[in-house]
């Protein structure tokens, strides 16, 4: 006889009637949502209230007014609240002078976990996020890619139900990139919650179950992705590369269909690139990368066109909860 | 578990309560009244190597101990007629004073006198005195070493341990993890004491044995054997300790609470120094009204102190070591309790971005 299935309340995370505010200023206001297992992603330009319901979810906020259940659990109750839930925050800070296995191995003994069981949880923790060499050094000295990749295996060193990740693919380049959407999958797909924000909707529309979109402090829409992936993929995405062949780089991308336009930037350390479809123009820049031995030292989405995109599908009525 | 999650927040802090870069002057703090006994006892060695190479001739124990104050120059001379120094001078009083040193390579005396005649007599075996240095001690204990020194170094060790967390935008990793945050406090609380009480203590006991150190062998003996030298020792130690462990609850409470370290640092300090003069019962609000009660050796004060140096000194109906010790204890208690409570309602709100 299989075992029955949890009750909802089990399963989900539930914001009921939830508002922040920081004084006089809104943080998040009237927030209702029900998360169910699987990818999500919360999209809104900065300062929409992306990390303050992120917070609120682990409790480094207090609600203003309203209640948070995440599995039935709360932040009340931290020991058992932390054992199920990891938060990837986008603070980009360190305990002083840790390496990184020691900033992976020393919050896991605060799990109560003994000397073996935390080394060998950091060890297979950091070689998921591919970080096994760079383990032993500084933190201090890791570039940003690598500390977002430290901050991730401290995250889910202890194997997480519900992993929370604020904008967790930021300064990572394209092979990580991919790397770590294949790790939220493999999260996903064993029915766990994975919570990831972004302001860039490019970025997670190929990966998310669901998205919810956030725009000052409330929800402006939220469901299926399928409902704006249409949307993003007529609207051109801005990607700025920097790289030591510019110009070289610019010259074999148009290979791509999707590319609409390349400009060397000023300083001739990179380029600016609008494409249509960001994931197939990442693949196709990581080959000609590699083949034509161009050393890319970063490449991000810029957000202007985001944000035209938002007011495009957030429209006039930014104000209120759907 | 608690214990071991006590276990690892005082590994993941100890180092950094120990060997914070910014923190390397409480180590000098500390090392200062050692430096200064360590001065004093070199200074002794060169005055008892003078002592030994200045034999004045003919000098005998007797002798030098036959000077006398109220004797003449002449009958000076004429038992010991060749000092080992003398050095004469005239003031505007217009009375000539010299002074005669005579040594037998143990002792110096040194006659004092004022136009021709012995007004006072000295002694130098050059080593200290047990009575006049304990005093000293306890001068530069109680109002450097307990005031200053231990009260800066347990204000930057312990408002870092949350503050500086806070600053460093490194506390959410604590605040993610499964441990109560009353567990937190008093795990940071502990790694805060073992850093403190190693550093200060550990200076104590170098300073109280560079004092014993200047004694002649037969001075550190007698201090020892009658001058209770063990039992300053251990109260010195536990003085030390309790300061710690007070002025550590007090200013990892404040971390918790206050923003501004300056404010807190400069409050404490000003309610701790007019503590002498307060009404009774606000008195006992304060961790050194405890800890001059536990001093063991008191620090007389001379006329023509100025003021606010009495005061600090002032020790008006001071406890019983017993009720020192309880109340220090109890008051610690009460403020890491006040911590626990309000750091459950602490939030991580580093920047503006919501």
């Amino acid at each position: 006889m299989s075992a029955a299935p949890p009750p909802i309340a089990q399963s989900v995370i539930a914001f009921n009637d939830v508002s922040k505010f920081y004084g006089e200023v809104l943080g998040v206001n009237k927030i209702n949502l029900t998360i169910p297992p699987g990818i999500t992603s919360l999209v809104g330009p900065n300062g929409s209230g992306k990390t303050t319901l992120m917070n609120l979810m682990t409790g480094l906020l207090q609600p203003s007014r309203g209640t948070i259940e995440v599995c039935g659990m709360s932040t009340n109750d931290p020991e058992t609240f932390f054992r199920a839930v990891g938060y990837c925050t986008q603070f980009d800070s360190y305990p002083k002078g840790f390496t990184g296995f020691e900033f992976v191995y020393s919050f896991l003994r605060l799990f109560g976990w003994d000397h073996a069981e935390s080394e060998q949880r950091a060890w297979k923790a950091i070689e998921r996020v591919n970080l096994v060499e760079a383990a032993k050094r500084k933190v201090a000295g890791y570039s940003k890619g690598m500390r977002q990749r430290i901050r991730l295996a401290q995250s889910i060193s202890h194997d997480p139900r519900v992993l929370i990740l604020d904008e967790p693919l930021n300064g990572l380049d394209p092979l990580v990139r991919a790397e770590t959407i294949g790790l939220f999958r493999e999260f996903a797909s064993e029915g766990r919650h994975v919570l990831i924000s972004s302001h860039v909707l490019h970025e997670v529309d190929i990966i998310s179950d669901q998205v919810i979109l956030m725009s000052n402090g409330y929800v402006v829409a939220e469901g299926q992705i399928k409902g704006v992936r249409d949307e993003i993929e007529e609207h051109p995405i801005q990607v700025l590369i920097r790289c030591n062949k510019p110009q070289m780089l610019a010259s074999k991308i148009f290979e791509s269909e999707h590319v609409v336009e390349a400009k060397v930037h000023v300083d001739g350390g990179g380029l600016l690139v609008k494409t249509r479809n960001a994931g197939e123009f990442y693949l196709m820049m990581n080959r000609i990368a590699t083949m034509n031995g161009i050393e890319v030292e970063t490449v991000a989405p810029v957000d202007d066109d985001v944000q035209s995109l938002y007011e495009y599908l957030i429209g006039g009525d930014e104000g209120g909860s759907k | 578990m608690i214990m071991n999650q006590i276990m690892a927040v005082l590994r993941l802090e100890i180092r950094k309560s120990f060997f914070a870069r910014r923190g390397l002057w409480i180590y000098l703090l500390a090392a200062l009244p050692l430096l200064m006994w360590g001065a004093r006892a070199i200074q002794l060695q060169y005055r008892k190597e003078r002592i030994r190479n200045s034999i004045s001739q003919g000098a005998t124990r007797e002798k030098l101990m036959s000077i006398k104050p109220g004797m003449t120059r002449e009958q000076v001379l004429d038992i010991l007629p060749s000092p080992s120094e003398r050095n004469s001078f005239r003031r505007r009083d217009g009375i000539r004073r010299e002074r005669l040193s005579y040594s037998d390579g143990t002792l110096q005396i040194n006659a004092m006198l004022e136009d021709d005649k012995v007004t006072r007599v000295s002694t130098d075996h050059g080593s200290a005195d047990v009575t006049e240095d304990t005093v000293v001690f306890a001068a530069i204990f109680q109002f450097f070493y307990m005031r200053l020194a231990i009260f800066f170094g347990c204000m930057f060790v312990f408002m870092n341990l949350f503050r500086g967390e806070m600053l460093d935008r490194s506390l959410h990793y604590y605040f993610l993890a499964p441990i109560r945050r009353d567990i937190l406090v008093v795990g940071k609380y502990l790694a805060g004491l073992v850093a403190t009480v190693v550093i200060f203590c550990g200076s104590t006991f170098l300073q109280w044995w560079a004092l014993l150190m200047s004694f002649a062998p037969q001075g550190r003996a007698e201090y020892l054997d009658h001058g209770n030298g063990y039992g300053h020792l251990f109260a010195y130690l536990g003085v030390t300790a309790l300061a710690c462990l007070g002025y550590g609850s007090v200013f990892l409470a404040a971390g918790i609470v206050i923003r501004n370290p300056l404010v807190t640092a400069a409050t404490v300090l000003l309610w701790e120094s007019i503590n002498g003069i307060l009404p009774a019962t606000l008195r006992k609000i304060s961790v050194i009204y405890y800890l001059k009660s536990l001093c063991p050796v008191e620090v007389p004060m001379q006329k023509g102190v100025p003021p606010p140096i009495a005061m600090l000194a002032l020790n008006v109906d001071g406890a019983t070591p017993v009720v020192a010790i309880v109340g220090l204890l109890a008051l610690s208690a009460v403020v890491v309790f006040i911590a626990t409570r309000r750091i459950k309602r602490m939030e991580i709100n580093y920047s503006t971005d919501q």
